[in-house]
């Protein structure tokens, strides 16, 4: 069966696809001409991933039709799509850590007979053909985000993708990786194949890609045929609908109060038993924000959690309001005054399955007794009122929580870290993945418990976020702080190079 | 080209379930026709005389209430470790655990009032069952070792050392040689209710609503439920994981103790290594029917209870023992196969049913709609 007009890679059209209490998807649609790199832009919730995810066989919709080449497609799954030659790469990676490079490109798809030198040698030209270095018989544990990422664009290339959909590629990488990533993209889409390409990142989008289509609550509001034609500002207003800043404005100076959080040479272990943390000194200050910079990977993960309790130093000491806390539960921690916004929100902030309230309660559930039972009335109150003082959207509080929104999810997690007065908070990626709406509102409740007095140890990997909020930059280099910075009179490029390791004298 | 998939239930209904439970069991009815007819039984009559020796009449009621008290307190202990996402394949042992201690309480103190020995041996019933547990739960704890394997050998070494105490230590002296234990006294037989029902029912009825209350609705409970559903968040919510599996553990090996103490006191008149009779790990069963949960597990060992009954009643009629538990097991393997749709339902896909705005479903993963987690 011919369309009438062959002239995409990928048509879907007027997708409709509904969630429980949900609207993802009302009639969307998104066009791409083959051997172009077409931008998918959208706040939070605006349905792209629920568009990709049809267009991956993971969602059936509920309505609307999918066209992969020219053809109508009705993909019952993930298979059904890989074999139509659309490839998907998630933000998370699905990658098997303890095989190689070639065994995970070649896993579900290998050939008959298996011929190691023979895999490794086809991969290898694979990747040689896009400029995507990878060693194939690396075990995949021991790569780089962004290697792991280019095996994950490989394992696509090997099943003959012609369209590849990249969900928040450069989320993980580094600005070198990122640039690395746009030319191969750019090679691939020479040769003929098509990439939707996933990001918040406008800058990124504008720099790598041809075409665009904005999505709004689940509807197509605007397609651009030339990004080079359009302003940075414009693009930005088509997905909020309003001109609204990505920052909240530099806090006012406070003279900063007593020490609330201190680490005095704090070292500790990764998952993998290998040195994370090296002889950590920091302090934060009541009314101050202290930002942490660095690409990921540099023991931000592991300061949160010895910080928080969930990961035990080798040696050092951890304060809080001057009380030593190294040997302390983290629920004690949490009742001395340290609360604490997980980088995991789901797994580990939030228990994805249990409701609305029993996450609301997860750090006050004690005080909500009467003799051993647990309240439910006073459960119930104490989460109305942290979803109206936070702005929650939620369904039915006694649904699971997983189905709320990354923005909500963080709100509420926010909200319940600050229900009782903490004096140190320390939030891991507090705004990461969040729509200009949510970063803003998250952004505003960080400066406003500065001002009330709170210190705030901020782990970011926004460096524009962290310039505009901290009063201090501590910026972590292979598991040490290698130097503190004052964000206003820093320039970037200092920065930069401090994060690579170099720090001037 | 419509060919029919399973698609998750967004959210799953009592109602439903209980249909599913309904038409699984009805299908494995139908099924069990052939099977009569092929063995050169009448139907009509097998499954007539089934019904009404578990249901018509407060003998036959009595008798399938028996039957469902061992099967809902074992139940009730595979369901406890069960909702900290824990296996305890081995209640069968514990409750022959149980059952050895009570046996040695009644022994020592067999000149007591009957309230006071039944209210010992059955605290010595739990200890018992907890006492089998300790080691696996510890391992697990403590070394991560697999409560399900550990929990599962002890089982053969509990029936093995009752198996001793016949044929040794216990041997009831005035036997005339036969390899049995002293009967308990006679006045720790559980008062009974009507029938062959006794009051264990209602300490099994009493237990769930108990466990019940204790997981929905106090702090303990829910720090259990956060701990088996996201072990990470309980960790940050500074509850201890160890302790949790160690206590969820525990109970679950006791409340498997107190199954076997009940099934001395109140059905079998000894000790023996038939004492259990396969109810630990039918309980396993009933559990997994139940999804975990208290009220499930009531309502499944009843049916499992009447199943037993009807089961041996139509022997009978002539039917054969083997025939008999095949029938049986048919009927629980329809149960089972229809405890997938508490979960899922059929779905008929393809160009036809595309365009006809059916209700939403994701087949991989149910992830919430929400772009960039």
């Amino acid at each position: 069966m011919a369309s009438s007009d062959a002239n995409h890679a990928v048509w879907l059209r007027g997708i409709e696809k509904r969630f429980p209490g949900v609207i993802a998807c009302a009639g969307a649609d998104l066009r791409v001409r083959p051997g172009t790199i077409h931008a998918l832009l959208g706040e939070n919730g605006a349905g792209k991933t629920t568009m990709v995810n049809v267009l991956a066989g993971v969602y059936r919709p509920d309505g609307g039709e999918v066209w992969v080449n020219g053809q109508r497609r009705f993909f019952q799954s993930p298979a059904d799509a890989i074999a139509a030659g659309v490839g998907m790469v998630y933000q998370e990676f699905r990658l098997v850590p303890t095989l190689t490079v070639a065994e995970n490109i070649v896993l579900g798809a290998a050939p008959r007979v298996l011929r190691s030198a023979e895999i490794e040698e086809r991969v290898a030209e694979l990747s040689a053909a896009y400029g995507m270095a990878a060693d194939p018989t690396r075990p995949v544990w021991q790569l780089s985000m962004g290697e792991r990422q280019r095996v994950e664009i490989l394992k696509a290339l090997w099943r003959n993708a012609s369209v590849l959909v990249m969900d928040e590629p450069t989320a993980v990488l580094t600005p070198g990786e990122a640039a690395e990533l746009g030319a191969a993209l750019r090679a691939m889409a020479d040769d003929g194949r098509s990439i939707i390409y996933i990001s918040h990142k406008l800058d990124q989008v504008v720099a790598f890609c041809d075409e665009a289509t904005v999505l709004r609550q689940g509807k197509t509001v605007a397609t651009v045929d030339d990004l080079q034609d359009v302003d940075l500002t414009v693009l930005a207003e088509m997905m909020v609908g309003s001109s609204e800043g990505g920052y909240v404005d530099r806090p006012p100076e406070i003279e900063a109060g007593p020490e609330v959080l201190s680490l005095q040479g704090v070292s500790a272990l990764n998952d993998r038993g290998l040195p994370a943390l090296t002889d950590i000194d920091m302090t934060v200050r009541s009314h101050e924000i202290v930002g942490i910079v660095g690409v990921s990977g540099n023991g931000q993960k592991e300061l949160a959690e010895v910080i928080n309790g969930l990961r035990r130093p080798t040696q050092g000491r951890v304060t809080v309001k001057q009380q030593d806390v190294t040997d302390m539960a983290p629920g004690d921690r949490y009742r001395l005054g340290l609360a604490y916004v997980p980088e995991d929100r789901l797994g580990v902030g939030l228990a994805p399955k249990m409701s609305v309230v029993d996450n609301a309660v997860v750090r006050s559930y004690r005080s909500q007794r009467r003799g051993l039972m647990l309240v439910m009335a006073k459960c119930v109150k104490f989460c109305q009122d942290l979803v109206e003082r936070f702005g929650v959207r939620t369904g039915r509080l006694n649904d699971p929580i997983a189905g709320l929104s990354g923005g909500n999810l963080q709100r509420l997690l926010l909200g319940r870290e600050l229900a009782e007065q903490p004096a140190v908070l320390v939030a891991a990626q507090p705004t990461r993945g969040l729509d200009v709406q949510g970063v803003a509102a998250i952004q505003s409740h960080l400066v406003a418990q500065r001002t009330e007095g709170v210190g705030v140890l901020l782990i970011s990997e926004d460096l524009d976020e962290l310039l505009a909020l901290s009063d201090r930059l501590l910026v972590m280099y292979e598991g040490r702080v290698v130097t503190e910075l004052a964000p206003d009179v820093t320039p970037r490029s200092v920065i930069g190079e401090a994060m690579a390791g170099q720090v001037r004298a | 080209m419509i060919r029919p998939v399973l698609a998750r239930r967004e959210r799953v209904l009592p109602a439903v379930q209980a249909f599913a439970f309904l038409v699984g069991i009805v299908v494995a009815l139908a099924l069990g026709l052939i099977l009569l007819w092929t063995s050169g039984h009448n139907p009509a009559e097998v499954y007539e005389r089934m019904f009404d020796s578990a249901f018509m009449g407060t003998d036959s009621l009595s008798r399938t209430l028996e039957r469902a008290t061992p099967l809902a307190l074992t139940g009730l202990s595979v369901a406890v470790a069960g909702s900290m996402g824990l296996w305890n394949i081995g209640a069968e042992g514990q409750m022959m655990a149980g059952a050895i201690v009570a046996t040695g309480v009644a022994m020592m103190a067999d000149g007591l009032s009957g309230p006071l020995l039944i209210a010992l041996m059955i605290v010595a019933g739990v200890a018992g069952g907890m006492v089998l547990m300790v080691g696996p739960a510890l391992a697990r704890s403590h070394l991560g070792v697999s409560e399900i394997i550990t929990t599962l050998m002890l089982v053969y070494v509990a029936i093995r050392v009752v198996e001793w105490l016949e044929t040794g230590p216990w041997k009831d002296p005035e036997s005339f040689g036969f390899a049995v234990i002293e009967p308990v006294p006679e006045q720790a037989a559980l008062p009974g209710l009507f029938g062959r029902a006794n009051i264990g029912m209602l300490i099994a009825l009493g237990l769930l609503i108990v466990f019940w209350l204790a997981v929905s609705r106090t702090a303990w409970g829910y720090e259990l439920r956060l701990a088996g559903s996201s072990p990470n968040t309980a960790r940050y919510a500074g509850v201890s994981l160890r302790r949790k599996i160690l206590t969820a553990l525990l109970l679950s090996g006791g409340i498997a103790g107190l199954a076997g103490a009940v099934q001395l006191t109140g059905s079998a008149a000894r000790l023996e290594s038939g004492l259990s009779n396969g109810y630990g790990f039918a309980g396993i069963i009933v559990a997994a029917l139940a999804l975990m949960r208290p009220s499930g597990v009531a309502v499944v060992a009843f049916v499992f209870g009447a199943v037993q009954v009807g089961g041996q009643s139509i022997q009978t009629l002539g039917v054969s023992s083997a025939i008999s538990d095949i029938l049986q097991a048919m009927i629980l393997f329809g149960a089972l196969v229809a405890a997938v749709f508490f979960n899922y339902r059929i779905r008929w896909t393809g160009p036809a049913a595309d365009s006809s705005g059916d209700q939403s479903e994701e087949p991989e993963e149910p992830e919430p709609a929400e772009d960039a987690a």
